[in-house]
């Protein structure tokens, strides 16, 4: 058998379309067996959306507005809380701070650790990954912050200041 | 016999078994080769099928995600997004005498079969289920059936007996609110409340995947509907009645009328039920009509001096009618001890002063001549007194009736509105059931001036301080607001035992967030009321139940370091009054 460079040639593009062609025909398989998975899926999101509609459905009706006030008349017994269960606004807060009537007894004063002037009010925060104070630490912005631990305790001791003179 | 001969008949013997073989190997051949054939077209077949299913034929048409889930009607949701209305595939028992095939389309007898399914739903009748199985009719047994009775008529064995999901419209509150969302036709129409209004919208391909949002808020609904239910109760009423209004917008919180029915299942029982009493039905509301004539008398500056006094030791008369106190009050009265007493005559006497013609234009002003406004399509007409004076004008003793609530019937809607008007300062808006975003409220339109607003707002919370509206003086929420018990119409009169008790309320009063108007229709005299009727002792008190229910709920918190400034008024009533 002679091969002519021709032959070879044609032989070749034969070979190089049916190469191709095999692949075109592989890749359409692909393309539409990849379409059915998202079928599939996009179905399975469908089923487990509508059974997620269905135990929501069964939840609001289980604990609708009724049976819930059954509930609580059988079990509980919760009743709505009172006015002087709130604390609307620095007026009501302020009303809770009126200096001790005369003859009231004297208000009830919980130990505690024995302060020094030296110890800081406040035990800085310290941040479990690196182990240092929180103020101690610089943001990832460069900035630093503000507050300093031993600042803040300062700060906040200067409130005891009148609170301390009035007892 | 010779050996040639021997030989000649070997050889002519071998040719043949050599022929033999040959042909037998021909046929094997040819047998190979069919088969090879017949198996290389049946390769050949396959791949095509495969080219063919993997090329030509279309991927399975996927619908897209939003379509599959798009409700078959879109849901109703309440302010804050929580369902109340929305379609279920729920379980319907479908007979399908077909299922078997030929012969008798039930295992059992129907008898038997009828038996069983009675024992799963008590409420069926055995003879009539028999006769429905034996008549071989395909049909609907029970429209809707609960997953573990699904079950159960499962395990019945019965091929006929089918179960199939169907899209049903379902309400996960049961009757609360019921009257408000109507219910869905056997024909897929919306009826009575929005399911009518939105009847298009929910629908409509287009827009019923996005649910519509009410105005109600299911957790104050709940707390009313409760309250309204327990006052009902206590005092063996024949109906009752509320509404929750924002003062501001006009969004209606929550709407009940009760007794209800539950829109899931519409039967024989439930169907009177239907008819609503808050925007449906019209009452002589009584004295809660006081405050509005005092306020359209202090706008018109007739009572300018809320320390001058006016007659009471008295009945009035006028055209063969007399006019009367429940109750003796004293000679005189001034108008914030007429209001803390509800005295008739005093208020006839600042209407009568106030005119017809300026009473009849605030009463139009607050919309009592016509239905209510709100969406709902059950909408009562209001019985509006025809003008028998000259020029259509109210005569005085129509004027000095409407001025105490007789004569006049309105809806409850009428009157939350009205107050709404009297405490926000004056502005008139109209109710509605649709949620108003901050910032686009209506414009409405001005009744009273402002200064009155805040007349009345003392004088509401005066008559809670210190009046009949007592027991609704919840603490720390600065309730204001008035009683009233209107004796209901009969033949031949007013019936003085069957009364309409309510009580018109807003809070908290130094800025008024929301109205609350209780009602009860005919409620009786019980230990729980100390047997009195009236609205002192069971619609005010159902007020006072609510509001520090429903108060921190609408961002109204208690303080009992706030209330609205009534130190000018106080001196003026130096008694507390009797309830």
């Amino acid at each position: 058998m002679n091969l002519t460079r021709d032959r070879v040639r044609s032989i070749g593009w034969a070979v190089i379309l049916t190469v191709c062609g095999a692949l075109v025909l592989a890749l359409t398989f692909r393309v539409n067996a990849v379409k059915s998975q998202v079928m599939l899926t996009e179905r399975q999101i469908v089923a487990v959306k509508q059974e997620k509609l269905f135990l929501e459905t069964e939840f609001l009706t289980r604990a609708n507005q009724q049976q819930l006030k059954n509930l609580n008349d059988v079990e509980f017994g919760y009743q709505a809380p009172a006015a002087d269960q709130y604390i609307e606004g620095e007026r009501q807060l302020a009303s809770l701070g009126k200096p001790r009537g005369p003859g009231a007894p004297s208000p009830i004063r919980v130990a505690g650790a024995g302060e020094t002037d030296d110890t800081p009010a406040l035990i800085a925060m310290v941040s479990p990954l690196s182990g240092k104070a929180i103020a101690a630490e610089v943001p990832a912005g460069g900035v630093e912050k503000p507050a300093q631990a031993s600042a803040l305790g300062e700060r906040l001791s200067r409130l005891r200041g009148p609170e301390a003179s009035a007892q | 016999m010779t050996a040639l001969s021997v030989s000649a008949t070997v050889s002519q013997g071998r040719r043949q078994l050599v022929n033999v073989r040959e042909r037998s190997l021909l046929t094997a051949k040819a047998r190979l080769l069919w088969v090879a054939g017949g198996f290389g077209l049946l390769a050949a077949g396959a791949l095509m099928r495969i080219a063919y299913v993997g090329v030509v034929e279309p991927a399975p048409a996927s619908r897209s995600l939003a379509d599959a889930l798009t409700p078959a009607r879109g849901d109703i949701v309440d302010r804050r997004g929580v369902p109340l209305a929305r379609a279920f595939p729920a379980y319907a028992l479908w007979y399908n005498p077909g299922a078997m095939g030929e012969g008798s389309p039930l295992v059992h007898s129907p008898r038997q079969v009828a038996e069983a399914l009675v024992r799963i739903f008590p409420d069926m009748d055995v003879d009539q289920l028999t006769a429905r199985l034996a008549s071989g009719k395909p049909g609907y047994l029970r429209r809707r059936v609960l997953p573990e009775d699904a079950n159960r008529i499962h395990d019945l064995g019965e091929p006929g007996l089918e179960f199939p999901r169907e899209n049903e419209r379902y309400y996960p509150q049961g009757s609360m609110a019921a009257h408000v969302l109507g219910f869905v036709g056997a024909d897929g129409k919306g009826r009575v409340g929005m399911e009518q209004v939105f009847d298009e919208a929910l629908t409509d391909p287009a827009r019923r995947s996005t649910p519509q949002a009410l105005s109600i808020d299911t957790r104050v609904q709940g707390a009313l509907e409760d309250e309204l239910g327990r006052g009902m109760a206590e005092t063996n009423a024949k109906g009752a009645a509320g509404i929750i209004l924002d003062v501001d917008t006009g969004e209606v919180l929550a709407l009940a009328s009760l007794p209800s029915f539950n829109p899931n299942l519409i039967d024989d029982a439930g169907t009177p039920n239907i008819f609503n009493r808050v925007t449906n039905q019209v009452y002589e509301l009584g004295s809660t009509f006081k405050p509005l004539t005092v306020a359209a008398a202090i706008d018109a500056g007739t009572v300018s001096n809320m320390a001058r006094r006016y007659p009471a030791g008295r009945p009035i008369s006028i055209g063969g009618f007399q006019i009367r106190d429940s109750h003796g009050m004293g000679a005189s009265l001034n108008v914030p001890e007429a209001l803390i007493h509800s005295s008739n005559i005093v208020t006839a006497q600042v209407a009568d002063e106030l005119g017809g013609e300026r009473l009849r234009q605030v009463m139009q002003q607050l919309g009592m001549n016509q239905r209510p406004y709100i969406e709902l399509p059950a909408r009562g007409f209001p019985l509006w007194p025809r003008g028998e004076a000259k020029g259509g004008l109210w005569s005085r003793i129509t004027t000095m009736t409407v001025s105490y609530g007789h004569g006049i019937a309105v809806t409850p809607l009428h009157l939350a509105s009205a107050y709404a008007t009297m405490v926000n300062g004056g502005i008139w808006r109209p109710a509605t059931l649709l949620k108003v975003e901050p910032g686009h409220e209506p414009r409405g339109r001005r009744v009273f001036k402002a200064s009155t607003s805040a007349r009345m707002r003392q004088l509401l919370r005066l008559i809670v301080a210190d009046g009949t509206g007592r027991k609704a003086d919840a603490v720390g929420f600065r309730v204001g607001g008035k009683t009233g018990s209107a004796e209901k119409p009969g033949a031949g009169g007013y019936r003085r035992t069957s009364l309409v008790a309510t009580f018109a309320a807003a809070f908290p009063m130094d800025r008024p967030r929301f109205v609350v108007i209780a009602m009860l229709d005919e409620p009786q005299g019980t230990a729980a009321t100390s047997y009195q009727r009236t609205a002192a002792w069971n619609a005010a008190p159902i007020v006072g139940r609510v509001v520090p229910r429903i108060g921190p709920l609408v961002g109204v918190m208690p303080d009992d370091t706030r209330d609205v400034d009534i130190t000018d008024l106080a001196p003026l009533v130096p008694g507390k009054a009797e309830e």
